[in-house]
């Protein structure tokens, strides 16, 4: 799609006013501009995810709509606290700032959009709590019930989380990589400065092709084919394209002299063994010419020990046993509702509440 | 010359009405007329009427004495006689409400519409909207729907920079590289906003927050979030609460309109985009 920029100065550049304004009188705090979206890595969270609403997603489910929009509005002024994804979008904003230092000129950055289904009722009180936390999230869509789906393609977005599992798994569908996240009781303070994104192979970095003969055939026949297959790269799952991002951004830190610190760091954390089955990703990894710093691989064990030595702001994982797992020991874990993994979708309850909710 | 004034069984009271006048181009497809008694071709925005015609169903489904509702009046520059003919049974064909057909020239077209107390004009031209609202007759932009489907929802836009930037900021657009006439424009639609902003936010309250036939949205391109939050506070002020709200710093805005097909679009006239239709093409 050829985008056309609306507004253009004389220079040609599209920009946001204030910031514009703010750059010209030289003020001491000089907001950067956002980048354009096809040049951004654009990552999409819904409210939901970014400040806590449990308290609000109650009194929806409760007492409805109405009463949910009359609380908001009633405690605009009230700050929310933060949610699952808001140290992950914190260590994004300090990877930009580093990337800005080092190329001023470029514009491939993270560009964090909020795409929330809350009316724009919540609006303001949204707006105050992210100018509290002096977040860099410039751009929103407060679609009032509607679908994300077009604006999500609208904005080029790179990644797609939100708490609503049907939204992400119809983002999914449309090949946008997506996850769900979950409030969590317990979480590990995590690093303020190095950006630690931890991905399961199967399924969510690949497809799920091998899980299906795991699942269907048992573990035997997996080694089997893993083995037989070896030389074969898996086909891709619908995380590739975000560690392809990732690694293009350390790429650039790279070039600057930046391999031993550098502030993007990944994983793969699998349940693969190093001895059979893990050959096969890595192969695939290397014939995609992506890599993971490093590869951890369990032969089977639970991964919440190893999260949590880790500390990653975010870890992909489609099986809720694992998600749930890191959890319980305080890492921030997305679930990705792709592959044989998933159950049949829960049956609509009378009142249809599982569908339905105000926020995403 | 004075217009032409016809008369259908369809005439409301006036009163309280949202009386809006709309043009017969963008109706009904002039260009390719025949001489036999077919109707003529639905326009650029038939399915505007629809919708329409959906939300005062609504209000008078509430309220059989509802006062409030659109009373849509056609507007027809420079028609020849046959012309007018067609026009009226084609309304009548298509069985759409609509209770007054002014002929007029394009030199009156403004008259007409200020001495019949037209509170909305609707064009797809956007040099007949800016001529209507420097003259003082609010109006906006009627915008072409992708497919001739009839929409569940009327979708009413609001632009979030005209609300919602600071004065000095738009004193000093002309810095920003925006030509004199954009900042007329934006100056004559900011003028004449906030009487419809405020017709509009009663009408939407008749309606509950969701299955409402009226969707009304706030889009900011180029202020940042807090001209937004601004605009939001300053529509809620006049009585309007919009449904949905979206900030685009600075990014393409024709992707985001694409998704939302509005039918009405109160643009704040620093868009450069003269002769073309605003978007709804896929390609563009």
């Amino acid at each position: 799609m050829n985008l056309n920029h609306q507004v253009t100065t004389s220079k040609g550049d599209s920009y946001c006013l204030e910031a514009m304004r703010t750059r010209e009188h030289s003020t001491p705090t000089k907001k950067p501009t956002s980048p354009k979206p096809e040049n951004a890595i654009t990552i999409a969270v819904s409210s939901r995810v970014l400040f806590n609403m449990d308290v609000e997603q109650q009194i929806f489910e409760q007492k409805g709509m109405e009463e949910y929009l009359k609380y908001q509005v009633d405690h605009e002024t009230e700050l929310f606290k933060p949610g699952p994804a808001f140290s992950f979008i914190k260590a994004l904003e300090a990877v930009n700032a580093q990337l800005r230092d080092l190329y001023p000129e470029s514009e491939e950055l993270f560009d964090v959009v909020l795409m929330t289904n809350n009316h724009a009722h919540v609006g303001v009180r949204l707006i105050n709590s992210i100018n509290h936390y002096k977040l860099f999230i410039e751009r929103f869509c407060m679609t009032g019930g509607n679908s994300p789906i077009g604006y999500l393609k609208a904005y080029h977005t790179n990644l797609y989380l939100s708490a609503d599992s049907m939204k992400v798994r119809e983002a999914i569908e449309e090949g946008i990589a997506a996850a769900t996240m979950f409030t969590s009781e317990k979480v590990t303070q995590v690093s303020e400065t190095q950006l630690r994104v931890a991905f399961d192979g199967d399924a969510v970095l690949f497809s799920d092709e091998s899980e299906r003969i795991y699942k269907t055939q048992g573990l035997d026949k997996f080694f089997e084919h893993e083995k037989a297959h070896e030389n074969k790269p898996l086909d891709h799952g619908p995380l590739k394209g975000f560690l392809e991002v990732l690694g293009k951004l350390q790429r650039k830190f790279y070039a600057k002299g930046h391999r031993m610190d550098c502030p993007i760091r990944t994983y793969l954390v699998t349940a693969r063994s190093a001895a059979s089955s893990g050959s096969r990703a890595l192969k695939t990894l290397r014939a995609w010419g992506l890599e993971t710093d490093e590869a951890l691989f369990l032969a089977g064990a639970p991964k919440g020990p190893m999260l949590a030595k880790i500390k990653p702001h975010i870890f992909f994982d489609d099986q809720m046993f694992h998600i749930e797992g890191a959890a319980e020991l305080g890492t921030v874990a997305a679930h990705v509702p792709y592959g044989i993994a998933q159950k049949l979708p829960p049956k609509k309850t009378k009142d249809a509440k599982e569908t339905d909710s105000p926020s995403k | 010359m004075d217009p032409d004034v016809q008369e259908s069984a369809e005439t409301q009271q006036s009163g309280s009405a949202l009386v809006t006048a709309v043009s017969c181009h963008d109706i009904f497809d002039l260009s390719a007329c025949q001489t036999d008694s077919s109707p003529l071709a639905k326009g650029a925005a038939f399915s505007f009427i629809n919708a329409v015609q959906a939300v005062n169903q609504r209000l008078v489904k509430h309220n059989a004495n509802e006062m409030l509702r659109f009373e849509v009046i056609l507007l027809g520059k420079d028609c020849e006689e046959q012309i007018k003919s067609k026009i009226f049974d084609s309304a009548k064909h298509y069985g759409l409400k609509i209770g007054k057909f002014y002929f007029c020239s394009r030199g009156e077209f403004v008259r007409t519409l200020q001495a019949n107390n037209a509170k909305l004009f609707l064009s797809t031209d956007r040099d007949d909207v800016y001529g209507a609202l420097k003259a003082g007759v609010p109006a906006a932009l009627l915008c072409q729907q992708a497919d001739q489907q009839v929409q569940e929802q009327l979708k009413v836009l609001f632009s979030g920079d005209l609300i919602g930037l600071s004065e000095d900021v738009i004193d000093g657009l002309k810095d920003f590289g925006f030509s004199a006439v954009q900042i007329q424009n934006f100056k004559a639609a900011k003028g004449c906003i906030q009487e419809f902003a405020a017709l509009i936010g009663e009408m939407r309250k008749r309606f509950g927050c969701k299955d409402s036939p009226l969707q009304t949205i706030l889009i900011t391109v180029l202020g940042s979030r807090d001209v937004c939050a601004t605009a939001l506070k300053t529509l809620r002020g006049w009585g309007l609460d919009v449904d949905e709200a979206f900030c685009l710093a600075g990014a393409p805005r024709n992707p985001i309109l694409t998704t939302i097909q509005p039918h009405i679009l109160w643009d704040d006239g620093l868009h450069n985009m003269k002769g073309v239709l605003p978007l709804m093409d896929m390609s563009s």
